[in-house]
């Protein structure tokens, strides 16, 4: 099983998401999918996700697409660095127990 | 049915201005959505300050509310509740509906596509099934190959009366060799099902590789320590470490430190092209116990080995 792609048209079905608003998160670089205009767009499944979070907090919390992409970015740094901390812990844990 | 307190929720005064009130569930609303949150409890939370927020916003019902609330919440409901813990079409409590019906009026949280955060209401007559996520935990040694593996999960079915209840789903999926932790697996119109001709919505398997007890995992590289006696790491030594599928023997050079990481090509986790490495960081440890006779020997070596683990404090 191979990665799984969407185009600009199925990425509108699958997240029920008018075309404006996909274009609007791509264009502020929330996701940024393969190719170069929306005829050619691929998203893989990792972009989807990030979209429909992206969508969940711009109208549950009322953030503007600009202040969305900087939240998505360090929301997915924090991940990536709780990640690395989790990580760091488990190993020096096997060093310091017993 | 538990009494909801709507301002304690909010943190606000009985008689807090609308303004507050906004102030306060932006605040909490940001705190705990689900999509910020590592909160334990923040969808819980978050759907309650939305609730909350739904009801003090809006002066008639907050005025309803009000007056429900100073009887102490027994006056009797305008509705008797039947059905309702079926047929939830937001995601409000059944505190809500007791109050103000099973119509949360739109606004609800209910209407983005994840699982856990409810159903998407009933807006059009043709609506593609909702997509659903799941946890699918996976051990280390199963992402070497592909893996067959059964999950279960559970499925919102909607029945001819549009009661919406839960079924349990049982399928068989394939697990690609080389998957990641986080990494989401699609499976296409396995989700919830469409409404009036819609589409069937996806199933999402989120993979969440099960912590080993002797492998720690860096991107697609493992991590085993390695206990060495004392006099191994003075002398070196061959000794045979574990890796996901079968035995190797290792080389320790003479002189090695804790801390010190060996390569073992190719025996870390599968990628997509090929394997990452496994990395094994010495650590030197002492024997539990020590007899007098080898108190002895390490003495005289204490003796004759001229060693200053300190020099750089000397400077």
């Amino acid at each position: 099983m191979g990665t799984q792609y969407f185009s600009f048209q199925e990425l509108c079905t699958v997240t029920a998401l008018p075309s404006q608003t996909i274009i609007e998160i791509v264009d502020q670089g929330i996701v940024e999918p393969e190719g170069s205009d929306p005829e050619t767009w691929l998203f893989n499944s990792q972009m989807l996700s990030v979209t429909k979070r992206a969508c969940r907090l711009h109208d549950d919390l009322e953030i503007d697409w600009s202040g969305i992409a900087l939240a998505i970015s360090l929301l997915e740094e924090l991940e990536q660095l709780r990640q690395e901390n989790q990580q760091l812990r488990a190993q020096l844990n096997r060093f310091i127990a017993d | 049915m538990e009494f909801k307190d709507y301002y304690k929720i909010l943190d606000v005064a009985a008689d807090a201005d609308s303004k507050a009130i906004k102030t306060a569930y932006r605040k909490l609303a940001r705190k705990y959505h689900p999509d910020v949150s590592e909160h334990q409890e923040a969808e819980e939370r978050f759907k309650e300050v939305t609730e909350a927020y739904e009801v003090l916003k809006d002066p008639e019902k907050r005025a309803q509310y009000d007056e429900y609330r100073k009887y102490g919440g027994r006056s009797s409901s305008q509705q008797d509740g039947s059905d309702r813990n079926t047929q939830f079409e937001g995601d409000f409590s059944d505190f809500f509906s007791s109050i103000f019906g099973s119509d949360p009026g739109g606004a609800s949280y209910g209407q983005s596509q994840n699982q856990s955060y409810g159903f998407t209401s009933q807006q059009s007559f043709n609506q593609r099934g909702q997509d659903i996520e799941t946890d699918m935990p996976i051990f280390l040694e199963d992402t070497l190959a592909d893996a067959s593996k059964t999950i279960s999960y559970q499925l919102p079915h909607r029945d001819a009366q549009g009661h919406i209840s839960n079924i349990n789903r049982t399928l068989n999926v394939k697990i690609p060799a080389g998957v990641v932790d986080g990494e989401r697996i699609r499976l296409k119109g396995q989700g919830g099902q469409g409404i009036g001709g819609g589409a069937n919505g996806d199933l999402y398997l989120r993979i969440r590789l099960v912590p080993h007890p002797l492998f720690d995992v860096e991107a697609h590289s493992l991590i085993i320590t390695v206990p060495l006696a004392p006099w191994e790491a003075a002398l070196g030594a061959s000794i045979e470490v574990p890796t996901l599928n079968g035995k190797i023997k290792l080389t320790i050079p003479a002189n090695s430190q804790t801390g010190q990481r060996l390569r073992i090509k190719g025996k870390g986790l599968v990628r997509k092209q090929g394997h990452g490495d496994l990395y094994a960081v010495l650590k030197v440890v002492m024997p539990d116990k020590t007899d007098e006779q080898i108190v002895e020997q390490w003495q005289q070596l204490a003796s004759s080995a001229a060693f200053d683990p300190r020099k750089e404090w000397r400077k």
